[in-house]
């Protein structure tokens, strides 16, 4: 039968090898920092330029007043849920790692909650505006068309949203409920030992 | 190589190997602890700049590891299946002592506590003072005395029921 002193005894005897070195820790937080910022930075950069692209629109001249409507629909919702995106980013870029952990944990948490609406509610209000959008900017575009290239040009639009509403997001959702599921299994377990404690 | 280099590669040489007890101690798996390790100094490199000297470093440097440790999700497969067997492989023929075996057990006892104790107990082993496990952990100074006191016996007797197997 051994006593605490023998835990604390064999504990200061023992020495542990670190795999890494530091000049290697350093060379890889330089290397994975790189890759994060190029990873957000390419994301909001591709967001810009769908907005762009669309806003772009109006250097043409449109004679109805339906296509400025689609076309403003569609620049709004992608202003609106970029500005999402980026203040969910925000909540773990600004996340001080140096307060308590049940405060960095409490905001861990608003952020998943964050995710999960993107995907859930949010998403179809932006699906909704992006189909209306489309309606009424091919409105005034689709007189100037044959029926064929009207024919082509909707399906392309509205399967490329049905494949990004069902399989893609399918998968973006399964992924992040994974993620999700274990951390609220896990928030719990840690809110029950603090309670314990009390 | 500039300032924040050579501040981050001392500050690593110095924290590095009681952080290192820390994610050992709360993962039991020394390939799990090695990801958190990195994963810990790499938010410490993101952060370096935003440090304000209010707390002492190795303090700041710990909440990010408990931090880190405490979102750590365990079910993830952060490792490939030949990257596995290569460790199992190198486990296996590290060098078999009684007392290897030991610290072996007593970081299983360890790994069979609650995730906050784990942290606490390998804090109190480190010998930081209770003040900045306190401040560490988020739990007033009052509340921990009595908690490490209860974290000491559960582990005491964790550690000879292994033992006795």
């Amino acid at each position: 039968m051994q006593e605490f002193d023998h835990i604390e005894a064999l504990w200061a005897a023992h020495t542990v090898d670190v795999k890494i070195s530091s000049d290697e820790m350093l060379k890889q937080a330089k290397k994975d920092v790189n890759n994060m910022r190029t990873k957000s930075l390419l994301n909001i950069f591709g967001m810009s330029l769908s907005f762009l692209t669309v806003a772009c629109l109006w250097l043409f001249n449109f004679d109805s007043w339906t296509t400025h409507a689609g076309i403003t629909i569609i620049v709004v919702a992608i202003a609106v849920y970029t500005l999402i995106l980026y203040n969910n980013y925000r909540i773990i870029a600004k996340s001080d790692f140096t307060v308590n952990p049940n405060e960095f944990i409490s905001q861990l948490k608003l952020y998943q909650l964050n995710r999960h609406k993107l995907y859930n509610q949010l998403y179809w209000f932006y699906a909704i505006a992006l189909s209306l959008g489309l309606v009424l900017y091919f409105f005034e575009l689709s007189t100037h068309f044959s029926l064929w290239v009207q024919i082509l040009f909707i399906s392309l639009s509205f399967g490329w949203m049905i494949l990004c509403s069902t399989l893609v997001r399918k998968a973006v959702i399964k992924k992040d409920k994974e993620r999700i599921a274990l951390l609220i299994e896990k928030f719990e377990r840690i809110s029950e030992q603090f309670k314990e404690q009390q | 190589m500039n300032q924040k280099d050579i501040l981050f590669k001392e500050i690593f040489d110095k924290n590095a190997k009681k952080i290192f007890h820390l994610c050992y101690g709360y993962t039991g798996d020394k390939d799990s602890a090695n990801d958190l390790l990195q994963e810990t100094f790499l938010k410490v490199w993101q952060n370096l700049d935003k440090f304000r000297n209010k707390s002492l470093i190795s303090t700041w440097i710990y909440r990010i590891a408990v931090n880190t440790c405490l979102t750590y999700l365990r079910a993830e497969k952060r490792q490939a299946k030949d990257e596995l067997t290569e460790n199992i492989i190198e486990n296996k023929m590290e060098e078999y002592s009684e007392k290897n075996e030991q610290v072996a057990l007593l970081y299983t006892s360890i790994s069979k506590l609650e995730e906050n104790d784990r942290l606490i107990i390998t804090m109190v082993l480190d010998e930081l003072p209770y003040h900045e496990i306190a401040e560490i952990s988020g739990i007033s100074e009052g509340n921990l005395r009595v908690r490490i006191h209860r974290i000491k016996q559960k582990l005491t007797e964790l550690y000879n029921q292994h033992a006795r197997i």
